[in-house]
């Protein structure tokens, strides 16, 4: 550790430790995506790499880091490398190394060696002291190195040893759930490569406050891509499983794309489709949103711009927030009590409209009011100073500069409505059919009041969130059921995707018409 | 209104009395009566404002030319912004506020209750501190103000019924852009949005969409104080040229900006008091009260 105190404005980052901190991230990453990528079974013991069976090959790349981060660490305790560590590795990195030892403690006592709760407890306690004090104690680079060493060593130790090998199973007393090797051991390797490689990040700076920002930076940044592999491998799992039976029988000349063009028709030699279920679904949601959106912007407005802000407002804010996180189920008893008596007496389409439109209602009011009340004041004034009427200044300037924020609210507001199951279980529910509702072809001219009339919207439709659940729940055609809900549920997620597409193109195309 | 909150205390701590023993109080009056030819466009007699028990101004009474520039200047918190929205009723848009007294525009007492706002508004224009042109093309922004007092007819309604007024305004923005002095940077980009324009560009944008609705009077309240120095030059020319033909009444903290551009000058004092107004000169030159010489002199303020 030859002090650099009167520390470079560029941080030099072609040193030996640079490049071994380099690959020792690298190395991690790696590791960790393909751990991941165990866990969730995408990639399975059976697969090898490079001659080594895969969790081998991980618990490898696990040992090789551990060993690098501690060299790391060593070289810059004995001047090896130009490093410009604190005195500690601060005291919440020596309390989760703590809470580790506690941890790890806790298992070995009370599985391994068998002793009671009295017994597992005090030895984790006393573990998570021991660490605790060594870490804070000891200074930033061994401090922060040797610990996270330690735990890729060992993690690479249990697989490697065959402790954690896919043949490990464990039944913790009281869960009646089994933990198996095949799902420990890539787990245990992931945490552990993540902590070795924030180690290594934070040795690359040369530790101190660079060496935290960095290692902060790459814990975040591994956080986020997470996230996202998380959910890009739900998308992927849902497409896999239904892409296949969603396009049997597609061709793209002439054009014929039967499980979206055909309904169901019980009919052996005809591929059972879900064109009813797509169309109920949309007009569902255009329902709502017409009848949803309007009166949540009105009430918006008044509340911000005309109300006087006080204890009605306050309680009108607690209500809608309220209302927001109402179970849908109880907006579907709602209608299943109040509208569906009201208008046909039998389940329909228009309840199923009116009861997703009140759900959109408090979110749409919501986000309305947040968009309209950041309408900079100064527009406000600018038109009132011209003799703009209230009313006026609203319309032509208020709420088009609040349009981007109310269409977020209802982007947001349609995603959950639309893959609704349990309100459409109470007030529409429509089974699997062959034809589509016909709502535009079904409007009539009558001689008495109200003058219209519409049977297909007093009709009960199919949706395709509960088709879905129907599908599974009852097994419709008992043998190919499973395949016909993953090509429903993958259409419902490209419908879904669709809604949101179409928000978000409005809502930049409104933004950019609003900004230079 | 209470009466015994109208002494400034600042004032009757220290009554500074001039050679005749007169107070400085008693003075004011006459320090601030200001004979000018013509007729007066504002007269303002006997205002009081309070946001609620503060009171902000004082008695104020001042007769304001026609056809030329009035500086209000004075410390921060005085009540200049306060004193310049009295003159359109901008006042009326913060609830604290509560303002008594006489403002004559045209003959009429505009806190009158059966005023028209709309009507008063598009006489007495105003500029505000920080440039707020609308998120709007450049050409919306100009042509709003017109459009929403149907001065100019747009828009599908119109065309249709063989009513458009499409050339009226481009004839509109043109000239007002032109009276503002950025026609010359900005006609090939009307369409443009206006937040694109640089701040001393904006605030331009924003006299010209003020001229565009044809005031009589143009409130400024500190219209350049966001703005770099080639920009405020640009903004003090542009008062200079607008006086010919509007009455342009201007709130600034800059006292050098208040003695090139101004035709007449007030100062007000802290606690809201109108203190001394008259020939711009005069009040800069030769200051009849001694504390309007202190904060001129820099010696306070
Ligand atoms: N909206 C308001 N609500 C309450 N008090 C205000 C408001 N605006 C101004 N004031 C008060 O009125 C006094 C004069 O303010 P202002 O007219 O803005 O002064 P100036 O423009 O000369 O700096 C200040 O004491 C200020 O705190
Ligand atoms: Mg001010």
């Amino acid at each position: 550790m030859s002090h650099t105190d009167e520390s470079a404005l560029a941080a030099e980052r072609t040193g030996t430790a640079q490049r071994l901190a380099s690959a020792v991230v690298g190395v991690g990453l790696v590791t960790f995506v393909l751990s991941l990528l165990s866990v969730a079974r995408i990639l399975t013991e059976e697969t090898t790499l490079l001659g080594v069976g895969l969790y081998d090959f991980l618990a490898l790349g696990a040992l090789a880091m551990g060993v690098g981060v501690v060299v790391l660490g060593v070289g810059s305790r004995t001047g090896a490398f130009e490093t410009n560590p604190d005195d500690t590795p601060g005291l919440v990195t020596a309390a989760l190394f703590g809470v580790g030892a506690f941890v790890v403690a806790g298992l070995v006592a009370s599985q391994t060696l068998g002793l009671g709760t009295l017994g597992w407890f005090a030895l984790a306690a006393v573990s998570f002291v021991v660490a605790l004090f060594a870490v804070a104690l000891t200074p930033e680079d061994i401090g922060s190195t040797l610990p996270a060493g330690g735990v890729a060593v060992g993690a690479a130790a249990l697989v490697l040893g065959d402790v954690l090998a896919p043949g490990f199973a464990w039944e913790p007393v009281g869960f009646s759930a089994t933990f198996t090797g095949a799902m420990v051991a890539p787990l245990v390797l992931a945490v552990a490569t993540l902590v070795a490689s924030w180690a290594a990040a934070k040795a690359y700076e040369g530790y101190g406050s660079r060496g935290r920002q960095t290692g902060a930076y790459l814990l975040v940044g591994i956080n986020a891509v997470g996230i996202l592999t998380v959910l890009a491998g739900l998308l992927a799992f849902i497409a896999l499983k239904g892409v296949g039976p969603a396009t049997q029988g597609f061709s793209l000349v002439p054009f014929e794309w039967p499980f979206v063009t055909n309904g169901y028709s019980y009919q052996p030699d005809i591929v059972n489709g879900v064109y009813p279920a797509i169309v109920g679904t949309v007009w569902l949601v255009v329902g709502a949103v017409i009848t949803g959106v309007p009166v949540a912007v009105a009430a918006a407005l008044f509340l911000t711009e005309y109300a006087e802000q006080g204890r009605f407002v306050g309680a009108v804010e607690i209500a809608t927030n309220g209302l927001w996180s109402t179970p849908s189920v109880v907006y579907g008893l709602f209608g299943y009590a109040f509208l569906v008596p009201r208008l046909g007496g039998s389940t329909s389409l228009v309840s199923g409209m009116l009861v997703l439109g009140f759900m959109l209602m408090p979110l749409c009011l919501i986000t309305s009011r947040e968009a309209i009340k950041a309408v900079p004041d100064e527009y406000r004034d600018a038109s009132a100073a011209l003799g703009v009427s209230q009313w006026e200044t609203i319309r032509s300037v208020v709420l088009p500069a609040a349009l981007p924020g109310v269409l977020t609210g209802v982007i947001l507001g349609v995603g959950r409505i639309a893959g609704e199951t349990a309100p459409i279980l109470l007030v529409m529910a429509g089974g699997l059919r062959d034809d589509a509702p016909d709502v535009l072809g079904s409007f009539e001219f009558t001689s008495a009041a109200p003058y219209v009339a519409n049977d297909a919207l007093l009709q009960s439709a199919p949706a395709l969130p509960y088709q879905l659940y129907a599908t599974i729940t009852a097994g419709v055609s008992a043998e190919n059921a499973a395949e016909f809900g993953w090509a429903t549920a993958f259409v419902l997620l490209v419908v879904v995707l669709s809604f949101y597409a179409i928000g978000i193109a409005s809502r930049i195309y409104f933004r950019r018409r609003l900004n230079a | 209104m209470s009466e015994t909150k109208s002494i400034d205390p600042e004032m009757t701590d220290e009554p500074r009395t001039t050679t005749t023993g007169e107070s400085d109080e008693e003075l004011r009056a006459e320090w601030t009566a200001y004979d000018f030819e013509g007729d007066p466009k504002l007269s303002v007699d006997g205002l009081d404002v309070h946001y609620g028990d503060e009171q902000a101004l004082h008695d104020i009474s001042i007769e304001i030319p026609e056809r030329s520039v009035t500086a209000l200047i004075g410390p921060s918190g005085c009540g200049k912004s306060t004193f310049l929205r009295c003159l359109n009723r901008m006042n009326d848009r913060i609830r604290a506020a509560t303002v008594s007294g006489d403002v004559t525009f045209e003959g009429r007492n505009i806190y009158e209750d059966d005023i028209d706002l709309v009507e008063l508004r598009k006489r007495v224009g105003m500029v505000f501190q920080s440039p707020n042109p609308f998120p709007k093309s450049i050409r919306d922004n100009i042509a709003y103000g017109p459009r929403k007092h149907g001065d100019v007819r747009t828009g599908l309604l119109a065309k249709l019924t063989g009513r458009d007024d499409a050339a009226r305004e481009e004839e509109l923005v043109e000239e007002s852009l032109k009276q503002a002095a950025l026609w010359e940077e900005v006609n090939d980009r009307l369409d443009d949005n206006a937040l694109g324009l640089s701040g001393g560009q904006q605030q331009r944008l924003c006299i010209a969409r003020c001229l565009a609705v044809d005031p009589e009077v143009i409130l400024m309240d500190e219209p350049a104080s966001a703005l770099d120095p080639i920009a405020t030059a640009k903004i003090e020319d542009l008062i200079g040229d607008l006086a010919q033909e509007y009455t342009v009444v201007i709130v600034t903290h800059n006292m050098q900006q208040a003695a090139r551009i101004s035709d007449q000058t007030a100062v007000f004092l802290t606690g809201g008091h109108l203190v001394e107004y008259g020939d711009t000169d005069q009040v800069f030159e030769n200051p009849r009260s001694q504390r309007v010489e202190d904060y001129i002199t820099g010696k306070f303020g």
